[in-house]
C-alpha cells in the first residue's frame, strides 16, 4: 500500500505554489478517505442486509441458513414439520392497467373460489392490495402471470409443511394463515420456534415416528373393525416420561387443519377426559398396599352378594359368590372387592394418592390443550370413595393414567410426561415418591396374572410378558349411564418382569360384533389391540422377545382358587 | 565491414524499444486502470444480460414487443462502438485533447439549450435530443467536457493570480444548472455541482470559502425542497417512508429484489423479483445483479469502482501540472460519485435519484458518453514509466 504522507523530495518549485500543491494532496487524500468511507458505508449496509434483513416476505431467502420458522423432529431426528417456500398472489387495484371485468372473468377461470362478480368488486375496490390466493401451487402461479397484468403481485411465503400427513397431528399441531401456531407443540412451542434467535435449533420431540406409525395404525384399524366413533393411543416411557408415542382419532390432516371436524382436531389424550373404569383398581390396591389395609395378595374379601352403597347396588359382571383373594379380584375385575379395599383405604388418603399422582389437576405436559379433570369434589363421602376405587365417579384424560401406570411401576416414582426427548440437554425431570418400591414390585405379578389368567388375556404378545388391566366405563348420556354406549380401556405395561413403557389404548363407542360374542367390553375389542401394538413396537424399542423370563407370578398363583 | 543491423529488426512489437504510437500507448497507458473498466465493462454486460428480460418484459405492451434479450444486444452494440472510442481518446495527446474538450463543451452546451426546443418527452422530463435511430442526452456528454474545461479555466491562475476564475467557473456552472433544472434534471445537476465543488476544493480555494459553498449548498437543497416538486418528492418519500403517504413501492421493491439472493445469488437468470423492479436495466441494475449473483457480487462491484478511484487519486500525487491534475481528480472522482450515489440509492441509504451505474447500467449513448469521458481519464494518466518514481512508496527491505 502506498504511504498517505505529504512528503516530497527532490523538487524546488517556487514556495507559493509548492504549498498549493501540498495543499491539493492533502486534500486528494481526504477526498479518498471520504469515498473509501462511503464504500465501506455501503458494504456495511450490503453485509447488514444480508445478515439481519429478517422481513417476514424475505426471511426464508435472505438468509439461507435461517428457516422462517423452526423445524420439529421426532426422537431419532425424522422431520415432523418443516416451512418450505410457497406463493401468494395478490393483487393492486389501483395499479390495473387491463380491463378488471374481463381480468374477473379470466381470474373467475383460474380460481373458481370466487365468482367473476366477487372478482370484479375486490378488482374496483379502494383497496391498495388484496390477496387473491396464498399457498398457491406454481402451476396456479404461472397460469395468473401469463395474464399480463402488471397489477398482479406475486411473493414468496413461507408455508408450514406436515410431510408425515396425519402422523402424530395430534402432538406436533398446526399454525393458522398467518404461520402462528395454533395447536399442539407449534401452539406451545410458538415462540421458541418464531424467535430468530432460538428458530435455528430445531424442536426434537420424544415421539418415535415408527412406533406413532405402529400405534396409529393399529387404532385405526380397531375402530374401524369395532365401529368406534373415535379411538386414543399412547406409549410412554415409564423412567422417564417420555411420550414415544401420542394418537388421537379420527385422523387430522395438519396441513389443512380446516378440514377436519371439530371431532378430528380434538385431542382425545390430553384433552379429553374419561371414566377410566377398572385400570383404575391397580391403583386402589396398591394405595391400600402403601397404606398397609391390604397386607398380603391373598387378604380375602367377601364377595358373595351385591354391595349396598348410598342409594345402588355395585355388582359384578363376573360375580364369585362368595370371598375371593385380592389377587382372584384383580385378575377377574371386581368391583364388589375393589370397593371394600377402597372404603378401607378411606377418603382421606385415596385423595392424597391421587393428588401426588396429578389425578385431581390438569395433566402435566408441554401441551395447551389440557383437558380438567372431573371429581367427587366435595362430595368425596364413603360411596364416592367406592367408586372412585374401580374408576367411577372420577373422569381423568388417557394421558393422566399413562403417568399413573408409569409410576405404579417404575419403582413407584412419578414423573410428568414430557413430549421432548430426554437426554444430556434434557435431564429427566425430578419426580416425586408415590409408591413405595416393595408395593410396585408386588403390582407386577398382580398385573401379569390378569393378562395370563384373566380379563385381558387377548391383550398378550407372545415373548413380550405383558401385563396391565382392562376397563369399561359406561358413557354417561344425557345425564345418566347406559349400557348401550362404552369406553373401552387397556392400560398395559411390558415387560413384566423389569417395566419399560406404559401402553394405553382406548376405543370410544365401540359396537360389538359376531366375532366378539356380542360383547363390547374392553378384554374384547381394545386388549388385541394391545398385543398387536406391543409386538410391533417391542423390537424398534429394543425389548427382547423370552419365553423364559417373566414376572414372578408364583406371587400370586397360590392365591387363585380354580372353580 | 558488415552494416549494421536495420532498426527495425531489433525492435519487438510493443517490446520496449518499440516507438510506433501504438508502442508508446502501450507502455504509456495505466494498463491496470484499463483493466479495471474492461472487467467493469464485462460485469455490465453479464448484468444487463440478467436484467433484459425484466425491462423488456417492462417496456413491452400493446403494439409494442421486446424480445427477452433486446437490451442485451442493444448494450453489445453499444460496447462495440464505444470501445474502440474510448481507446481512440486514451491516445490524443494531452493538449489535443484538452482542446476537443472546449470545443466539446461548447457544442454540448449549446444542444444543452436545444433541448427544451427539439427534445423529446420521457417520463415526464425532457432530456433527450432524437437522432434518426437513437437519442441521446447531452448532458451526458457535457459532463466530462465540461469538467476537462473547468480544470483548464481554474488552472489558468498559475499563470495569472488576477485571472477571476471562481467567478467565471461559477457562472458557467450557473448555466448549466439552470438548463438541467429546467429539463428536470435533479440528479445530473448535483453530480454537475459536485465536480465543479470538488475541482474548486483541489485547486486550492480557502477553507472559509468551502464552508461557505457548503452551507449555500444545504440552502440550495432547502430551498429546492420548498419550491423544486420533484426533489420535494424523492425527499419526502425518502425520509417519511414510513408515514405512508407516500409510494415506496419502488424503493422497497428494489431493496427487497437486492436480498431475495442472498450472499451467493439465485444464480444467472434464476431471479424472479427482478421482474417487479422500475428501471431493472438502469438505476436498479444493482439490485438485479444482488439477487441473482449475490450480495458478495455487488461488494465486488462496489470494491472495483473504490479501487478505480483510490488509484487514480494516488497516481495525482506525483503530478505537478495543475491542469491535469484538476482535469483528472475531476473526472474520476465525478465517476465514483455517481457510481456511489446509485449504489446508496439501491441500498436505501440516500434518497432515490435517477442516476446510472457507469459502465455496467444499459446505456445506449450514455455508454458513448462514459467512454469518451474515461478515455479522456486514461489520456491524462497516461505517464512515461521512466519519468517518474513515487517517492510515497513505503521503502522497505
Amino acid at each position: 500500500m502506498t504511504a498517505i504522507a505529504i512528503e516530497r523530495q527532490g523538487v524546488s518549485l517556487p514556495g507559493q505554489r509548492q504549498q498549493t500543491l501540498s495543499l491539493t494532496y492533502h486534500r486528494l487524500m481526504l477526498m479518498m478517505l471520504v469515498f473509501a468511507g462511503v464504500t465501506t458505508l455501503i458494504v456495511a449496509r450490503i453485509l447488514y442486509l444480508s445478515v439481519f434483513s429478517d422481513r417476514a416476505d424475505t426471511g426464508a431467502v435472505g438468509n439461507p441458513l435461517l428457516p422462517a420458522r423452526g423445524d420439529i423432529i421426532d426422537r431419532n431426528g425424522v422431520p415432523l414439520a418443516r416451512t418450505i417456500d410457497a406463493w401468494s398472489i395478490a393483487v393492486h387495484p389501483k395499479k390495473l392497467l387491463g380491463d378488471p371485468a374481463e381480468l374477473a372473468v379470466k381470474l373467475n377461470e383460474l380460481m373458481p373460489e370466487k365468482s367473476a362478480a366477487e372478482y370484479l368488486s375486490l378488482l374496483k375496490s379502494d383497496k391498495t392490495f388484496v390477496y387473491l390466493s396464498r399457498r398457491a401451487m406454481p402451476e396456479l402461479v404461472a397460469a395468473v402471470n401469463a395474464l399480463g397484468e402488471p397489477g398482479i403481485a406475486f411473493d414468496r411465503e413461507p408455508e408450514r409443511l406436515y410431510p408425515n400427513l396425519e402422523l402424530a397431528a395430534h402432538v406436533v399441531g398446526y399454525t393458522d394463515l398467518d404461520g402462528k401456531g395454533a395447536a399442539g407443540i407449534e401452539r406451545a412451542f410458538d415462540k421458541q420456534m418464531s424467535d430468530p434467535a432460538t428458530r435455528g435449533e430445531p424442536i426434537q420431540l420424544s415421539i418415535d415416528a415408527r412406533v406413532q406409525q405402529a400405534l396409529e395404525a393399529e387404532l385405526l384399524a380397531a375402530m374401524h373393525k369395532f365401529s368406534a366413533i373415535g379411538a386414543a393411543g399412547v406409549i410412554m416411557d415409564v423412567k422417564t416420561g417420555e411420550v414415544l408415542a401420542m394418537s388421537s382419532l379420527p385422523e387430522l390432516n395438519p396441513n389443512v387443519p380446516g378440514k377436519g371436524s371439530m371431532d378430528a382436531r380434538f385431542n382425545r389424550i390430553t384433552l379429553g377426559v374419561y371414566e377410566l373404569g377398572s385400570t383404575f383398581k391397580p391403583f386402589t390396591v396398591a394405595m391400600a398396599m402403601d397404606a398397609g389395609v391390604v397386607k398380603s395378595l391373598g387378604q380375602m374379601y367377601n364377595c358373595s352378594s351385591g354391595l349396598r352403597a348410598g342409594g345402588f347396588t355395585i355388582t359384578d359382571t363376573h360375580p364369585f359368590n362368595r370371598a375371593c383373594s385380592v389377587s382372584e379380584i384383580m385378575q377377574e375385575s371386581s368391583n364388589i372387592g375393589t370397593a371394600q379395599i377402597a372404603a378401607q383405604l378411606g377418603a382421606e388418603r385415596q385423595k392424597e394418592f391421587l393428588k401426588k399422582m396429578g389425578f385431581l389437576d390438569r395433566v402435566e405436559i408441554e401441551l395447551m390443550e389440557r383437558g380438567r379433570t372431573l371429581t367427587p369434589g366435595n362430595d368425596w363421602g364413603e360411596v364416592a370413595t367406592m367408586t372412585v376405587g374401580y374408576g367411577h365417579g372420577i373422569a381423568v384424560t388417557p394421558l393422566h393414567l399413562a403417568s399413573g401406570y408409569a409410576a405404579l411401576f417404575n419403582g413407584g416414582i412419578w414423573h410428568p410426561a414430557t413430549l421432548l426427548k430426554t437426554g444430556k440437554n434434557r435431564p429427566v425431570p425430578a419426580g416425586r415418591r408415590v409408591f413405595s418400591e416393595d408395593t410396585s414390585y408386588k403390582m407386577r405379578a398382580l398385573l401379569r396374572l390378569v393378562v395370563t389368567h384373566g380379563t385381558g388375556k387377548k391383550a398378550d404378545a407372545p415373548g413380550y410378558r405383558i401385563g396391565g388391566k382392562t376397563g369399561t366405563a359406561e358413557k354417561i348420556v344425557g345425564g345418566r349411564y347406559t349400557g348401550a354406549s362404552v369406553v373401552t380401556t387397556f392400560a398395559g405395561v411390558f415387560p413384566m418382569d423389569e417395566p419399560r413403557y406404559v401402553v394405553v389404548a382406548m376405543l370410544d363407542d365401540p359396537k360389538s360384533t359376531a366375532e366378539t360374542y356380542g360383547f363390547h367390553t374392553a378384554g374384547w375389542n381394545v386388549a388385541p389391540v394391545i398385543s398387536k401394538v406391543v409386538s410391533r413396537v417391542g423390537p424398534m424399542l429394543g425389548v427382547q422377545p423370552s419365553t423364559s423370563r417373566d414376572a414372578n407370578l408364583a406371587e400370586v398363583l397360590p392365591f387363585i382358587r380354580g372353580d | 565491414m558488415d552494416a549494421p543491423p536495420s532498426r527495425k529488426a531489433q525492435t519487438a512489437r510493443l517490446g520496449r524499444s518499440d516507438r510506433s504510437a501504438l508502442g508508446k500507448w502501450f507502455w504509456e497507458i495505466d494498463r491496470v486502470l484499463l483493466m479495471l473498466v474492461v472487467v467493469l465493462i464485462s460485469i455490465g454486460l453479464i448484468a444487463v444480460a440478467a436484467a433484459s428480460p425484466a425491462a423488456s418484459q417492462r417496456y413491452s405492451g400493446g403494439a409494442v414487443s421486446f424480445a427477452p434479450l433486446h437490451y442485451f444486444y442493444r448494450q453489445l452494440v453499444w460496447i462495440i462502438v464505444a470501445f474502440p472510442v474510448m481507446i481512440g481518446v486514451s491516445m490524443l495527446p494531452k493538449t489535443v485533447a484538452r482542446r476537443l474538450c472546449l470545443i466539446g463543451a461548447g457544442i454540448f452546451t449549446f444542444f444543452l439549450f436545444l433541448v427544451p426546443i427539439i427534445g423529446q418527452e420521457v417520463n415526464g422530463a425532457r432530456r433527450w435530443i432524437g437522432v434518426g435511430f437513437t437519442q441521446f442526452q447531452p448532458s451526458e456528454f457535457l459532463k466530462p467536457m465540461f469538467i476537462v474545461s473547468m480544470a483548464w479555466l481554474l488552472s489558468l491562475r498559475d499563470q495569472d493570480k488576477s485571472l477571476p476564475v471562481v467567478p467565471l467557473s461559477a457562472l458557467m456552472l450557473g448555466i448549466v444548472a439552470l438548463l438541467l433544472m429546467r429539463q428536470p434534471n435533479f440528479g445530473e445537476t448535483i453530480i454537475f455541482g459536485a465536480a465543479w465543488v470538488i475541482l474548486l476544493t483541489l485547486s486550492g480555494v480557502p477553507m472559509r470559502f468551502l464552508i461557505g459553498l457548503g452551507a449555500a449548498g444545504i440552502i440550495a437543497i432547502v430551498l429546492a425542497y420548498l419550491f423544486y416538486p420533484v426533489a420535494t418528492t424523492r425527499i419526502d418519500a425518502f425520509l417519511f417512508a414510513d408515514a405512508g403517504n407516500h409510494d415506496t413501492y419502488q424503493t422497497d421493491s428494489a431493496l427487497r429484489t437486492l436480498t431475495a439472493g442472498g450472499l451467493f445469488g439465485t444464480g444467472p437468470g434464476g431471479g424472479t423479483r427482478k421482474f417487479h423492479l422500475p428501471e431493472p436495466h438502469t438505476d436498479y441494475i444493482f439490485s438485479v445483479i444482488g439477487e441473482e449473483f449475490g450480495l458478495i457480487a455487488c461488494i465486488a462491484i462496489a470494491a472495483i469502482y473504490m479501487t478505480i478511484v483510490a488509484r487514480v487519486l494516488i497516481k495525482l500525487l506525483h503530478e505537478e501540472d495543475t491542469f491535469l491534475l484538476l482535469a483528472t481528480a475531476g473526472l474520476v472522482t465525478q465517476f465514483g460519485l455517481q457510481a456511489l450515489i446509485n449504489m446508496a440509492v439501491n441500498v436505501q441509504i440516500a434518497p432515490s435519484k435517477g442516476m446510472t451505474l457507469p459502465f455496467i447500467s444499459y446505456g445506449g449513448s450514455s455508454m458513448l458518453a462514459l467512454s469518451i469521458g474515461f478515455g479522456l481519464l486514461l489520456a491524462f494518466t497516461r505517464r512515461n514509466p521512466y519519468l517518474h518514481r513515487s517517492p510515497y512508496v513505503v521503502r522497505g527491505k
